[in-house]
């Protein structure tokens, strides 16, 4: 109980924070314009209170530790002062526009901030002065704000004033021998640059309603951007610089080598390796690829014809294309072999499969019946945790030793096939007909389209057809031996073989990425969903109302309203799969072939200890991804 | 999620291909191509339900095997249970719902709380902020400072584990170069070993995405909207609360789901942040140390897999209905 | 850990200043408060204090490998219940992934008190680094009080005491069910000439497979063949040998080491040439082999269990904690026709080997009530305890948990875990793990995959044991 009323406040209280800290700024800022002196109170005031929070925070100043005044109240008063004093301060300014009765408001301000500060700091950080470095300090800074101001055209009192005051500080505490010096010169200290930050306050005016306009407006970009930037730039910029960093020294992080991490990792066998490229040419991949080609390019110039259009989306040509094209890519990576390629494979085919079937899945669900049910069960792959993911498809792969029963779905079903195919019983011979039944009508369909002209109506069934066929040829055992986890051997004898789906390389990485695919699919079901439901109702009206079919209505109004959409999920998908390791961590461990760069990355810098090596694969990651940011935001730009 | 760039409205029907996949051809014709017809029409859902049916199965088998012991787990395949469903038992569930010696199921579920849900919100509403003022307030450098954040989105999470770490368990200081000094800007919290260290974590992570999203979708929202506004006198603070907050929900509705996952599922983050403190484990640290030394016990895995992802679904179904139609219907004119 | 505060700003009365004299920025990035710090450990000098000395509700967190439900539960109630007499709240952890978490817990800054090592190898590292620190002198003296010396070698780096055994793993076992043995008339072999000639007789006689193998272990596939490999280099050529190997002065493609890498191939092969060993692995032509998912390199180790007590293969090598993969309530050497038992995986030279494993405490602080917790964990008593406790939790069945400590009461542990420790202390020559000691690249790394590719046919031994030495970090 006590547990869950602390996890509550925990929650309130740091959403709370948040919101409250971002709500405040705006609600300050939005005093600039109208109530300056309100604003400028406010602005002051959390100034002071910082500064005050610093030096207390570092233990600075007296009663900052210890018991004086008991928990909280210790390091925060002097915040609470100082808030107090520079607001007043800020109000103060506010009320006159009489140049010298700001400048002595600014002064007198200065002078008991500085006194007071100074007479606070504890006895053990009370500067002795060294004077070669206050001076040489000072006057560098000085130099620099003389220099800058000019530089600009500007007069240079300001900035010798503001550089002054810094280089001062920094001159006389940090160059000075804390603990060895005096009351008085930790006043001095203190009071030079409150006097001279004082004066330039001072000789500031009271900005006009159009400055102060510009102020409101120019500070909503910093209120909007600051906490996600202040985040960014701690969890995310910081570590990257490191990274890079990093990525230079050596394995323990203790010599520059420049780039030797970088050519190891590209020298490293595992990485790249194009010894099975001669395979590329006789792998059958390639050849039903190619054969595809063919057919997709005959189709498209018979549509050409029809439409003249070049090229003719939604059309029977493209999906031919399409198919060819993953066919290729997929005979390149499996003979190309090695980290990198890997890599590049589960690019190509979780962003492509996940991107693809989402999208069917949001279409095809939206407004059908069972819309929900469909799409949450499309979605619980999500909603399953990566060690659970990793344990379905252990059962799902699972290979048992011929002899006995499949435990696997995936080779119980092949091994049954395989059965199946080989024996002679009733089963058999129904399924043979069946399946003879099934070729027959889609050879009526393609027949049928092909007599009335109608190209594109055949492709479906033809491929179909096709398909089918082949796998009725294997089944009925017409050519080669059977389909099924069976071969015949030259003795006549029918050995079994079940799939090893995590073994096998190169196509166990095929079924690793199988697994991303089928997580992913929900999530570019959801974005491309949602976006599909903003596509105005209006605009599939009047589709309607001019007469537009289905199809139609998809590939000339939802799919360009939602092309912005399809650009985010695939770039999310091709840095998602770029960064991918999980998967691989949990069941191969880039054994087996299957390795890719992000853990290689996380084995070397983590497990290996390999510093050096694992920072330059992370950076490699990141610079990898870059170019498909870059398209990305240039596409947006040019539709912005 | 629209684009305003492109104006589709069909204006010539004669533009219409009659070719474009599963097109009707202008009319319903008797006989066997009208038949043939119908089995066309019945494809699109055919398909959606073939692949319903195939993403169900391994969740499916999941399912089953939860509900069975060890030894049938590992000898036989879950559909065999099908048939003789007294072999179920509640065993595995008792376990995963029972106390623990790393830690109870309640403890944990209440971590993981603490964790996905100021992870969620917090970097919804600082990233939706952000999203829109690079959409819609001009500021110099804009451009370059959104590619910058975007291009965050590439780095490999793994290379800030041991900085943040350093920064929760030590605070962040800087010594001035060339000086032996030392300036404390953010003090050793000791947030190491505390739920307060992951989200903090997972919202920095979650940042760029975020943005990446949520731009995309607040740039797209009409710009007539935001000059009716601005003419009406409103602020970019009231514009943002009263205008693109309520047309953005379905977006953030969809980020939120997304973010509530990945941290509630998330193992990684957890395990480096929380490390050796025992009183803020999430459940999927839980779960992973049920599985016991080189798995010995990984058939409990499938019943902890259910109860883990029991919150995400009931999330998803409570932001499902933020998806809805025409949520800009009133704001656009053709 | 110490806490420091570095405590002098001049830079942040500027940077407030600047910052308030623009007109305000007040986004706070500069700075957070910070609390008094009021957790720093008073440093305590006093002299040696007896052993009653009461910590005051100390804290001391233990990470560690082992994780399941009654190896952490015997852990804590063992080291609470002495926690409790001598003032110190102490908490075991067990992390899913501590061999990555440890790293990060360091270099991050944040790591516990005491962690358990399963690899001497990373101890010797992290020693060398300076994360851990040396034992104290009481600690050094209850490990020598209750540990023979081979096994305080595994936690002594450059003649320093870091490692506390704390648990100890016998490998060098052969499983089997002695019903089934004696019904095919099979006699438990006494040398490793015997047990080549048992397995070509199994094939022979053209019953079960003579041999359950697998080397599947999700993210450490792998390990099992790296074992039999180091039983092989212990058994063909000696302790010096193995010494030389784990250090890299022996190579991996040193001819006796590619010897003891075929040594095991042999063994399922039948054949000892190398290349016509790789095609028998790439055709799964396995007369001698039983591999439960079909492959040697897809089989799980654990799914040699069932196989075993099925009698689908006569052997399976493997640790002490193996017993816990069988199903519950198999029994273990009773004499009963269900029965599991071991033997001794045989010998070569008559020098009585065993291969061990097992896990060494190492702390990251030296807090009198780290040390305090250290010294207790190296007695025989907490071995007893543990392993009487993990016994209870688990209702009296195998607890997988074995200690090498002296000054245990035998009672507590049963028959078959009896047999194990007679082996333990019997073993002339003890080696601990090899792939442990060697750096994790090639430990956990190149040896484990290399390995699974020989397995799996791709390539044969000699060309594995090359690519293995060629990834042995300079």
């Amino acid at each position: 109980m006590g547990k869950i009323i602390s996890t509550l406040i925990t929650v309130v209280v740091a959403v709370g924070f948040s919101a409250a800290i971002w709500v405040g700024a705006n609600l300050v800022f939005n005093q600039a314009r109208y109530h300056w002196a309100r604003f400028n109170g406010l602005v002051f005031g959390v100034g002071g209170f910082l500064l005050g929070v610093l030096l207390s925070g570092n233990r600075l100043t007296i009663g900052s530790e210890g018991e004086t005044l008991g928990g909280f109240l210790n390091w925060v008063w002097l915040p609470l002062v100082l808030a107090a004093v520079f607001a007043v301060l800020g109000v103060a300014l506010t009320r006159t526009d009489d140049d010298r009765q700001r400048l002595i408001i600014a002064i007198a301000t200065g002078a008991v901030v500085g006194v007071g500060l100074g007479l606070l700091i504890q006895d053990q950080y009370l500067p002795s002065f060294s004077p070669i470095g206050l001076i040489g300090w000072t006057v560098a800074g000085v130099a620099i704000g003389g220099g800058l101001a000019l530089a600009r055209k500007k007069p240079p009192l300001n900035g010798v004033l503001v550089w002054g005051a810094l280089f001062f500080i920094i001159g006389a505490w940090g160059t000075a021998d804390l603990g060895a010096g005096s009351t008085v010169e930790a006043v001095i200290g203190t009071l030079v640059p409150a006097l001279a930050l004082g004066v330039r306050l001072g000789l500031t005016d009271n900005p006009e309603l159009h400055t102060r306009t510009i102020i409101d407006q120019k500070s909503r970009a910093v209120i909007f951007l600051g906490p996600a930037l202040l985040f960014i730039f701690i969890t995310l910029l910081v570590p990257t610089v490191r990274t890079i960093y990093l990525s230079l020294l050596d394995n323990r992080s203790e010599e520059f080598v420049a780039f030797e991490n970088y050519v190891t990792t590209f020298q490293d066998r595992g990485s790249w390796d194009a010894s099975g490229f001669s395979n590329f040419f006789t792998s059958q991949l390639f050849w039903i690829g190619v054969v595809l080609l063919g057919i997709g390019v005959v189709l498209g110039i018979a549509q050409k014809q029809r439409t003249g259009k070049a090229v003719e989306l939604g059309g029977a040509s493209l999906g031919p294309l399409v198919v060819a094209g993953v066919l290729l890519a997929f005979a390149l990576f499996t003979t190309l072999r090695g980290t990198i390629v890997n890599n590049l494979w589960w690019v190509v085919a979780v962003t492509l499969f996940s991107t693809v079937l989402g999208l069917a899945v949001a279409v095809l669900a939206d407004k059908a019946k069972g819309e929900k049910i469909a799409k949450s069960i499309i979605f619980m792959p999500m909603a399953i945790s990566m060690v659970g993911a990793s344990i379905i498809w252990r059962f799902m792969y699972a290979s048992r030793d011929i002899s006995g029963e499949q435990t696997g779905v995936l080779n119980a079903l092949w091994v049954g096939l395989g059965r199946l195919s080989t024996g002679s019983g009733i089963p058999t011979l129904i399924v043979t007909i069946v399946l003879g039944l099934i070729l027959l009508g889609l050879a009526y369909m393609v027949a049928m389209a092909l007599t009335k002209q109608n190209v594109g109506r055949a492709v479906v069934p033809g491929v179909a057809f096709l398909l089918i066929g082949w796998f009725f040829v294997r089944f009925a055992g017409i050519v080669g031996g059977g389909v099924g986890g069976f071969r015949v051997t030259a003795d006549g004898q029918t050995v079994a073989r079940t799939i090893d789906f995590i073994t096998d390389s190169p196509y166990n990485n095929f079924w690793l990425m199988v697994i991303l695919i089928w997580i992913q699919t929900g999530f570019a079901m959801v974005i491309l969903s949602a976006a599909i439901k903003a596509v105005p109702e209006e605009y599939l009206e009047a589709a309607r109302v001019d007469g537009a079919t289905q199809s139609q209505i998809f590939w000339r109004i939802v799919l360009p309203q939602i092309g912005t959409t399809i650009g985010v999920v695939v770039t999310t998908l091709i840095v998602v799969v770029m960064k991918v390791y999980d998967i691989v961590k949990v069941v191969t461990n880039g054994q087996f072939g299957t390795q890719v760069l992000a853990n290689d990355m996380f084995n070397q810098a983590f497990a290996f200890g390999n510093t050096g090596r694992g920072a330059a694969l992370a950076v490699l990651i990141f610079v990898s991804v870059l170019p498909v940011m870059y398209l990305n935001i240039r596409r947006m730009q040019k539709e912005a | 999620m629209t684009s305003t760039g492109t104006t589709p409205v069909l204006t010539d029907p004669g533009d219409v291909h009659p070719d474009a996949a599963m097109g009707d051809d202008g009319g319903k014709k008797g006989g066997v191509g009208d038949r043939i017809y119908g089995l066309l029409r019945a494809i699109p859902p055919g398909v959606l339900w073939l692949l319903v049916l195939v993403w169900s199965i391994p969740t499916l088998g999941l399912f089953v095997n939860s509900f069975r012991d060890r030894s049938s787990q590992r000898s036989s395949g879950w559909w065999t249970s099908l048939a003789s469903p007294e072999q179920f038992t509640l065993d595995n569930y008792e376990v995963v719902l029972g106390a623990s010696a790393s830690a109870g199921l309640v403890d944990s579920l209440l971590n993981s709380f603490a964790i996905a849900i100021p992870a969620t919100i917090i970097p919804i509403a600082m990233a939706a902020f952000a999203a829109y003022a690079f959409a819609w307030i001009d500021f110099k450098g804009r451009k370059w400072l959104f590619i910058g954040t975007v291009a965050l989105l590439a780095v490999p999470l793994q290379v800030a584990l041991i900085p943040l770490l350093q920064l929760f368990s030590g605070g962040a200081h800087w010594t001035i170069p060339g000086l032996d000094r030392t300036i404390t800007f953010i003090a050793d919290f000791d947030l190491a070993g505390n739920t307060t260290a992951v989200w903090l974590t997972h919202a920095g992570f979650a940042m760029p995405f975020a943005i990446f999203l949520l731009h995309n979708y607040i740039s797209g929202l009409p710009k007539d909207l935001f000059e009716a506004a601005r003419i009406d006198g409103a602020d970019h603070f009231t514009v943002f609360w009263r205008l693109v907050l309520p047309l953005s929900i379905p977006v953030l509705a969809a980020f939120a789901i997304f973010q509530f996952l990945w941290t509630w599922n998330d193992f990684l983050i957890a395990n480096t942040m929380v490390g050796s403190n025992p009183n803020a484990i999430p459940t999927t640290i839980r779960i992973a140390n049920l599985a016991g030394d080189f798995g010995r016990n990984e058939h409990l895995l499938p019943a902890a897999a259910f109860v883990q992802s029991f919150v995400p679904i009931v999330v998803f179904f409570a932001l499902q209905r933020y998806f809805v139609r025409g949520i800009l219907a009133g704001s656009v004119k053709g | 850990m110490t806490k420091r505060w570095h405590k002098l700003a001049a830079l942040p009365i500027a940077f407030a200043l600047v910052a308030a004299a623009c007109g305000g920025d007040d986004d706070g990035v500069a700075d957070a408060p910070d609390e008094p710090d009021t957790t720093e450990a008073p440093d305590t000098d006093e002299p040696d204090a007896p052993d009653t000395e009461d910590f005051g509700g100390v804290e001391i967190v233990i990470t560690g490998s082992e994780r399941d439900d009654p190896s952490v539960g015997a852990i804590n109630a063992v080291l609470q219940e002495f926690g409790s007499e001598r003032g110190i709240d102490v908490t075991f952890i067990g992390d899913a992934d501590w061999e990555a978490n440890i790293n990060t817990q360091v270099e991050g800054g944040n790591p516990p008190d005491i962690s358990i090592f399963p690899q001497p190898g990373k101890l010797a590292e992290f020693a060398r680094d300076g994360f851990i620190l040396p034992l104290s002198d009481d600690v050094v003296s209850s490990i020598q009080d209750h540990w023979a010396e081979s096994y305080q070698l595994d936690g002594i780096v450059d003649d320093v005491h870091f490692g506390v055994p704390v648990k100890t793993d016998l490998k060098s076992l052969v499983w089997y069910k002695p019903s089934i043995f004696e019904g095919a008339g099979y006699a438990v072999p006494e040398t490793y000439d015997e047990l080549e000639a048992l397995t070509q007789q199994m094939v022979d006689d053209g019953g079960p497979a003579p041999w359950c193998v697998g080397v599947e272990s999700g993210q450490a596939t792998g390990w099992t063949y790296t074992d039999w490999v180091e039983e092989m280099v212990l058994r063909l050529h000696g302790g010096d040998v193995y010494d030389g190997w784990v250090s890299n002065e022996i190579p991996f493609d040193d001819p006796r080491i590619i010897e003891a890498m075929q040594a095991p191939i042999t063994l399922w092969t039948g054949e000892s040439d190398e290349e016509a060993a790789r095609q028998a692995l790439a055709d799964r032509d396995l007369p001698r082999v039983f591999a439960a998912s079909g492959t040697i390199a897809q089989t799980n180790f654990a799914d040699s269990a069932d196989p075993l007590m099925d009698g689908q293969c006569y052997m399976h090598r493997q640790a002490s904690f193996f017993s816990g993969f069988f199903p519950e309530g198999t029994p273990f050497a009773d004499g009963s026709d269900d029965a599991i038992n071991v033997f001794y995986f045989p010998d070569i030279n008559d020098d009585a080997p065993a291969l061990t494993a097992g896990t060494l405490a190492a702390a990251f602080n030296d807090e009198p009530a780290t040390m305090a917790v250290l010294e207790f964990m190296a007695t025989g008593e907490y071995a007893e305890k543990r392993q009487a406790e993990q016994t209870r939790l688990l209702d009296g069945g195998l607890s997988g948990f074995l200690s090498a400590a002296s000054g245990q009461d035998p009672s507590v542990y049963q028959p078959l875990e009896q047999e194990f420790l007679d082996i333990l202390l019997n073993a002339e020559l003890a080696r601990f793990d090899a792939s442990d000691l060697m750096p994790a690249a090639v430990g956990a790394g190149s040896f484990w995959s290399e390995g699974t590719n020989i397995i799996n046919g791709d390539i044969t031994v000699s060309e594995g044991a090359a690519r293995i030495q060629e990834s042995w970090p300079n």
